[in-house]
């Protein structure tokens, strides 16, 4: 029989990692409700996870291809944009959908236990299927640009693990935030937006300035966003000072599981 | 068979009153700029505790009632054997497999159908994906809304929806149940079953953990109960004890006089010293009677001349502790702007509409918005069955007497 102990202490990381394994049908449910809710009931459906990402691509390669006139070595410009869009759409939707995953969800945790670190990771199968869809969107404009697939994309997968691990770290502290500071939302917009073009979706990394450069790739989706335009399209260069960004990530990533655990307890009191 | 499965030892929980834990950017900013603590601990605050020193055990198979009033800490209690919230201090061992059930459709999506919702409340209670679909023709059974299974519940009545949402709690099989108030829902049908479902699990060898304000159902359901008062444990026995003790405690304050009571609240500087009620000939009555008219005195003094912006209310419970309707002057004409330092006040009810039972009262009176004095349970009131309706008839115990009439006519 198991036995289980209550105390004022908090349970050990190992075993909360073993509860989250326990709880995965738990969540696999929640997440598959996020998703049924967003898109099986909209009358347009999937249409919408299209559209966005669209309207996006073509704000953006009017904006940098066709007013800036931005040096994308060759490849034609929606095709270059949308290359970096498909990474910044997959963290931005896992970004912003964790805040409303704990405001929409007061109501289970003040009656029902379950690790709460499923709320955040309860919108990674929708961001995964937007994800899926500007891919998707990636895959007919390339033939429609007959553009081959360079060999890099041996690296996708590689990449993509790194774009979940960055939504799920900024999903991580978005709930956090959110639990501590209830109009923490309100910022999200804000921040998202600046994050959309201090990233290099629509312009290469390699026309920022020298003297900003290191500062640039503090942003950790920078150096994502051209591995996986890199892997993709096969873009000049390797961006070398990628692992900047992957260690600003790691950081984030065991930071927010670190500040996570510590408002998770009292969530039920306070939200 | 003396196995302990819930052993609960020196369990307290603290909550910080008026103490903001959760902030908002604004408030939070502006602390910052004005250089105070984030986590100010010495805030002007005070601290309450919702539950202190709970100790007590549950053996495998017993069916175990909480009682007491409201804000006794029951419900802290269940959600710290819930794990929703961490206790302050203490410790909880819980053997084997726990549900709780403190809310019926928790979690239920209006967008989703009755069938996805089985699953995702079913999840959510604990229950594997491959149990909730052996169970489910039986779910959908005994909910009784098999026709609109594949329906979005946002359709559904409420009925519908709460018979479903019960099904699914009812067909939980865990080895630790907890549950609180859940019966209070739907009709006298429906909760019928769910009691019988409960019985069910009861005898079936299963501990369970129960709170009410039913006292039936308490004393139908559990063998022992546990009583709480004010966050403190009273007393562990027998259920019938615990209930006969409950409801002595309730009527035991009205034995004291308003003047005696220790045990008000408030800043005091306007004090009840004595309550009592009238028949419209001003003469004392102790008994009342349905639909009579009586005036309840309060009388009080102070040690000012006068009072100001004066609030004064007289709450009815029954026995159990729900409330069953407020006289308060402040809706029915407005607070009195000035009263004199020593005197009395007078409500005048008509037409009680109370009907026969026992019943207590509260008295609140408030100066200036601040609470002045407040005793509850100042005065227990017996009414007997009297001439509401011009038939001299009432309805057997059930609610409050309202006037109406009733009326037909051809088609």
């Amino acid at each position: 029989m198991k036995k289980r102990i209550i105390t004022a202490k908090d349970s050990s990381f190992w075993e909360k990692l073993n509860e989250l394994v326990e709880y995965r049908e738990l969540l696999w449910v929640l997440a598959w409700r996020t998703f049924k809710v967003k898109y099986a009931q909209t009358l347009l459906g999937f249409a919408w996870g299209i559209i966005n990402p669209v309207f996006t691509l073509i704000v953006l390669s009017f904006v940098f291809g066709v007013v800036a006139k931005v040096d994308t070595s060759g490849i034609p410009h929606p095709l270059y944009t949308l290359a970096g869009l498909c990474g910044w759409t997959f963290f931005a939707s896992l970004s912003a959908d964790a805040g409303k995953s704990v405001l929409s969800a007061q109501n289970m945790v003040k009656k029902i236990y379950f690790p709460r670190m499923i709320l955040p990771l309860s919108n990674i199968l929708n961001s995964l299927v937007d994800f899926i869809i500007v891919l998707g969107c990636l895959f007919i404009l390339m033939i429609f640009y007959q553009y081959t697939p360079s060999i890099n994309l041996i690296w996708f997968p590689f990449f993509v693990f790194w774009v979940i691990i960055a939504g799920v770290a900024s999903g991580i502290w978005v709930v956090a935030l959110t639990i501590r500071f209830r109009d923490f939302h309100h910022v999200m917009p804000l921040v998202m937006r600046l994050g959309m073009y201090v990233t290099p979706i629509a312009y290469p990394a390699s026309s920022v300035p020298d003297k900003f450069k290191l500062l640039f790739y503090l942003n950790p989706l920078a150096g994502i966003v051209e591995g996986i335009r890199w892997s993709i399209l096969g873009t000049d260069i390797f961006p070398s000072y990628i692992w900047i960004s992957l260690g600003v990530l790691s950081f984030m990533f065991i930071s927010g599981w670190a500040f996570f655990n510590k408002v998770e307890r009292i969530i039920a009191d306070i939200i | 068979m003396e196995e302990i499965v819930i052993d609960v030892s020196v369990l307290s929980k603290k909550y910080k009153v008026g103490k903001r834990v959760v902030g908002d950017l604004r408030s939070t900013l502006k602390d910052v700029f004005k250089n105070k603590q984030l986590n100010d601990s010495q805030d002007s605050s005070s601290e309450f505790w919702a539950l202190k020193d709970i100790t007590f055990q549950v053996k495998r198979g017993e069916v175990m009632g909480i009682v007491g009033a409201n804000g006794s800490g029951k419900s802290t209690l269940l959600k710290i054997l819930s794990r929703i919230t961490p206790p302050t201090s203490g410790r909880i061992g819980i053997e084997g497999r726990v549900a709780s059930l403190l809310e019926v459709g928790t979690g239920f999506h209006p967008e989703l159908t009755g069938r996805e919702n089985v699953f995702l409340n079913g999840s959510l209670l604990g229950m594997k994906k491959l149990e909730i679909k052996e169970k489910f023709d039986e779910i959908v059974d005994f909910s009784g809304v098999e026709r609109f299974v594949d329906t979005p519940v946002k359709h559904y009545s409420s009925g519908m929806y709460v018979r479903l949402a019960f099904a699914v709690a009812a067909h939980l099989e865990p080895e630790i149940l907890i549950v609180d108030e859940v019966l209070a829902v739907g009709d006298t049908a429906f909760q019928n079953k769910c009691l019988g479902k409960m019985r069910e699990v009861a005898n079936g060898g299963r501990t369970v953990i129960f709170v009410s304000h039913n006292s039936a159902a308490l004393e139908s359901l559990c063998n022992r109960g546990i009583l709480l008062e004010r966050g403190k444990l009273l007393k562990i026995g027998s259920i019938k004890n615990i209930l006969t003790e409950y409801l002595s405690r309730i009527s035991s304050g009205t034995r004291l006089s308003v003047s005696e009571r220790k045990d008000r609240t408030g800043k005091g500087k306007l004090k009840f010293t004595e309550a009592f009620i009238t028949d419209e000939n001003n003469q004392r009555i102790k008994i009342l009677s349905s639909g009579q008219k009586v005036k309840i005195v309060l009388m009080y003094k102070s040690e000012e001349n006068s009072f100001e912006n004066i609030v004064v209310k007289i709450e009815f419970k029954d026995q159990l502790g729900r409330y069953m309707f407020i006289c308060v002057n402040e809706v029915s004409q407005g607070m009195f702007k000035m009263i004199p330092g020593n005197g009395l006040f007078v409500c005048t009810i008509p037409k009680l509409i109370l009907n026969d039972g026992i019943y207590y009262l509260d008295l609140i009176v408030k100066g200036n918005g601040k609470n002045q004095d407040t005793v509850r349970n100042a005065m227990e009131i017996k009414v007997i069955p009297g001439h509401f309706y011009p038939t001299g008839i009432l309805p057997k115990n059930r609610g409050v007497l309202t006037e109406y009439s009733w009326d037909f006519e051809s088609h």
